[in-house]
């Protein structure tokens, strides 16, 4: 049985997230930070590796920037989620560039409070990590939305695709405007990335031009798919050529995160911009064959909108 | 709202205003590039009101922009008519340290 560990600041901490883990109760086991150096210890006496670790940004990577290189000695082959209240500062990335750490979850304030459902994204991620199997749009969205997905075939049908996908976002309103402009803007990034980011050649650089026209080739695949269940859009780009690195990816979010220089030519812009405009991202690369980019944004009001952002980078075979 | 790039120029006592039109993208590159060697005021307003999609290379191109007007004109820019998204974005990416946006 694949297990998860989740570990935690304090008992306050503790008991913030609790509910959240009812659901996996056969599974879980909750500590807190003091526990670890005895309970690794154990783990290692019993041959016992967590397939997954659960852990609290009120502890890491602030608190305790080296807990996850100590649990990795003895379960070198675990995955790691950070899971953050989104009323809690965003913790910075680099050292989870540093720890390859590439799941956060940001989870509501009422889920902690209340248990999670079937639908939570909490939960969803945990049982994706546990499956090892990528996140897909139809994850985020109310059983039974309608997916749209299209093949692109040319540059030329952008604004086209563009129109599509705000055309489905129906009714009127500054919330819902605003959710037809992010929906807008997600899909130009995402296009443009497979347009001219993510075909290289065999020494990694670009294959086409920014803005050049273009034909996809008979051999190369960009499918974009999207649906709106009337509170959410999910929406994704898969395209064959799996050129970006998982570690790329991070090291580019927190790069312009962090970064407080006003540089021009900042590297990963579009991804970055891309994470910062979704609520939560997903990336699923498979190295050589595939690369899917996307996540979900929420019909929300202006003063709920949140500045902490999820992702979910996944590289397996699917 | 109209998608193809354009601008306008005007030319005030006090202060040049350019009025862009459109998304900005990579195919506001060339107007972009030469509209510093336009400016010939201490404070230039860039008017957003007309503008749709700012994508990535348009940021670039944005910053690249207020860089120039600020280092080499040593002018004062000043945002208007910029949007929700728009702040998200200037936020998100720095345009708002290179310009103050109009009150």
């Amino acid at each position: 049985m694949r297990t998860i560990t989740a570990i935690f600041k304090d008992d306050a901490d503790r008991a913030q997230w609790a509910p959240c883990f009812r659901k996996f109760e056969n599974l879980v086991q909750m500590l807190l930070v003091q526990d670890i150096p005895g309970k690794m210890a154990h783990f290692h006496e019993q041959c016992i590796n967590p397939a997954l670790f659960i852990i609290s940004t009120r502890l890491y990577p602030v608190e305790n920037p080296g807990l996850i290189k100590i649990i990795r000695e003895f379960c070198p082959n675990s995955e790691f989620l950070l899971v953050a209240p989104p009323s809690d500062p965003f913790p910075p990335l680099d050292p989870l560039v540093y720890d390859n750490v590439r799941h956060l979850v940001i989870d509501m304030e009422e889920a902690a409070t209340d248990g999670i459902d079937d639908s939570s994204l909490l939960y969803t991620v945990v049982n994706k990590l546990l499956e090892m199997a990528p996140l897909k749009i139809k994850d985020y969205l109310k059983p039974g939305t309608c997916i749209h997905e299209f093949r692109v075939t040319s540059t030329e049908q952008k604004e086209e695709l563009i129109s599509s996908l705000e055309l489905l976002i129906g009714g009127e309103g500054p919330d819902v405007e605003l959710l037809r402009q992010k929906g807008a803007l997600l899909a130009d990034e995402m296009l443009e990335n497979a347009f001219y980011g993510a075909p290289r050649d065999e020494k990694g650089a670009s294959r086409y031009e920014k803005g050049e026209q273009r034909l996809i080739h008979i051999h190369e695949t960009i499918l974009f798919r999207f649906g709106f269940d009337g509170a959410c859009l999910a929406m994704e780009m898969e395209d064959n050529w799996g050129s970006l690195a998982p570690d790329t990816v991070l090291e580019y979010l927190a790069k312009n995160q962090e970064s407080r220089d006003i540089c021009e030519e900042m590297g990963g812009r579009g991804l970055f911009i891309i994470w910062r405009f979704l609520d939560h991202m997903h990336i699923h690369i498979e190295p050589g064959r595939q690369t899917v980019v996307g996540g979900q944004v929420k019909l929300i009001t202006e003063e709920n909108l949140s500045e902490n952002k999820g992702f979910h980078i996944t590289c397996f075979a699917n | 709202m109209e998608t193809n790039f354009k601008m306008e120029i005007t030319k005030y006592p006090e202060f040049d205003r350019v009025i862009f039109h459109g998304n900005i993208d990579i195919h506001a590159s060339n107007y972009l590039q030469a509209l510093p060697d336009n400016v010939a005021n201490s404070k230039v307003k860039l008017d957003f009101s007309q503008v749709g999609r700012i994508n990535s290379m348009g940021i670039a191109l944005l910053l690249r922009l207020c860089k120039k007007i600020r280092d080499e004109k040593k002018a004062e820019i000043i945002l208007t008519g910029v949007n929700t998204m728009h702040t998200m974005l200037f936020k998100t990416t720095g345009v708002f340290l290179l310009a103050a946006i109009e009150r």
